[in-house]
């Protein structure tokens, strides 16, 4: 059977909250699993002093186990898949593509003309 | 609709039916012809006080105790309604006795209320921690506040002057009337606010037990505290402030006031820096297990933990995440959800 790493909600109602997990791909999304390798909270979080507004996301994640487990062949979801690439365990699967940046002697110089 | 006619009135109009009478009279004129009807027809009299926009009823005049009340209040009642600061407490009642400071509920003598510091003596905190950079165990024991109560302070004090910053404006008035009415403490040297060295008995201290020792050995009371059980800290270290000990051990021991005060004060600020120290490697060690991933939208922070936390039956309580099989009681009954501490 297909092992996955996957999240399984947790939290109450409009609060979720996420175990990252390691479960056979047949199984109920929040039965017991194979292993518990993290948790994930999604909600966007402000520091307490930090005026910039820059939110953050808390992840707990052990690193090893996560790369043990897909050095045998465990599947993360997309999801998960994600957040381990943020972490270098493997390659992105989708590539963000780079922000279009307008040339910059062209603005300018359409500028001039008219 | 037709115009409505008050009951009294139209009972006036009826029972009196007076040619001069119409309902388009002013109303004193009204209560003028009443009153000359009762005396011949023995007409019902006009009773009413209440004018409203669209009545045409004039008000009575003064009643004799609406009257007395306001020469009371121009004469006894003046220091209830312009009170002089400074003046305990403003109760009507036995006035002759005022209740003195600290009674702050008349009726209830047996309440006292405990002094609490002033506007003065909280910025006199506030300075001498934040710009005279003093430990704030010295600043306790100098002016004989608890820590608790100095840290308290100064929060208090820095958000009070971060409004004062932006402009906000603040409820002096009602500080200030609170202020009068318990008894304020001005921080002066001749005057402790509070005890500072009072320690918490452990219930396992409160029992008799019969301890044989040999005569020879030195019994101190680290070791009372050992026979008590072994979790029970001496009182030297339970105290709030241990350097005042050593404090008092420099001062029985002949040293100057003086130097047993620099002594006292170094004592203070070293064991400061140390809490800061131990704050900061602590941080440090944190900040070293987290990875932070800057991304357009979040930044996302990875903490490394381990799986092994989870015990051999993976049923731990210090494992990670949400526990499986094991009720969660966070909206359990009977609880107290209110947060017990501050980020």
């Amino acid at each position: 059977m297909v092992v996955k790493i996957r999240l399984a909600r947790f939290g109450r109602t409009n609060s979720p909250f996420y175990n990252i997990v390691v479960a056979h791909a047949r199984t109920a999304r929040n039965s017991h699993p194979l292993e518990v390798i993290g948790t994930y909270d999604p909600v966007p979080k402000a520091d307490t002093y930090d005026k910039s507004g820059k939110l953050h996301k808390d992840i707990k994640l052990d690193v090893t186990r996560a790369r043990y487990w897909v050095g045998v062949g465990a599947q993360p979801t997309d999801t998960v898949w994600r957040l381990l690439s943020l972490v270098g365990i493997i390659e992105p699967k989708h590539r963000t593509p780079p922000k279009f940046q307008p040339p910059p002697s062209a603005a300018p110089a359409a500028a001039q003309e008219v | 609709m037709p115009p409505r006619i008050r009951s009294s009135q139209a009972l006036l109009l009826n029972g009196c039916s007076s040619p001069l009478l119409s309902s388009f009279t002013p109303s004193h004129t009204v209560a003028a012809a009443a009153g000359a009807a009762q005396t011949t027809r023995q007409c019902p009299p006009s009773q009413h006080t209440q004018t409203s926009y669209f009545s045409t009823t004039a008000p009575l005049e003064l009643t004799r105790l609406r009257r007395d009340f306001e020469t009371w209040l121009r004469t006894q009642g003046k220091r209830y309604r312009d009170p002089t600061p400074g003046e305990p407490c403003r109760y009507l009642g036995n006035t002759k006795q005022f209740s003195p400071k600290g009674k702050v509920f008349p009726l209830n003598p047996e309440f006292i209320s405990q002094p609490v510091l002033s506007e003065s003596a909280r910025e006199k905190i506030w300075r001498s921690v934040m710009v005279d950079a003093q430990p704030l165990k010295a600043v306790s024991a100098k002016y004989s506040v608890d820590m608790r109560r100095v840290a308290a302070v100064l929060r208090l004090k820095a958000i009070e002057k971060q409004w004062e910053q932006e402009g906000k404006q603040m409820a002096l008035p009602y500080a200030k009337s609170v202020l009068e009415m318990v008894p304020v403490n001005h921080l002066t040297p001749e005057r402790p606010h509070e005890p500072i060295n009072d320690i918490h008995v452990h219930g396992y201290t409160m029992q008799q037990i019969f301890l044989p020792t040999s005569e020879s050995r030195e019994f101190t009371r680290a070791d009372a505290a050992k026979a008590f059980g072994e979790h029970i800290l001496p009182v030297d270290q339970k105290m709030r402030i241990p350097e005042l000990l050593a404090f008092e051990k420099d001062l029985v021991k002949g040293e100057e006031r003086r130097t047993a005060e620099e002594n006292f004060y170094e004592a203070t600020t070293k064991s400061e820096r140390d809490i800061a120290d131990r704050e900061l490697i602590k941080s440090q060690l944190e900040e070293k297990r987290k990875l932070r991933v800057d991304t357009d939208r979040f930044e996302f922070r990875f903490e490394q933990i381990s799986v092994d936390k989870a015990g051999r039956k993976g049923r731990s309580r210090s494992a990670v995440g949400w526990r499986y099989g094991v009720p969660y009681n966070d909206r359990r009954r009977g609880v107290v959800k209110i947060p017990t501490s501050v980020e």
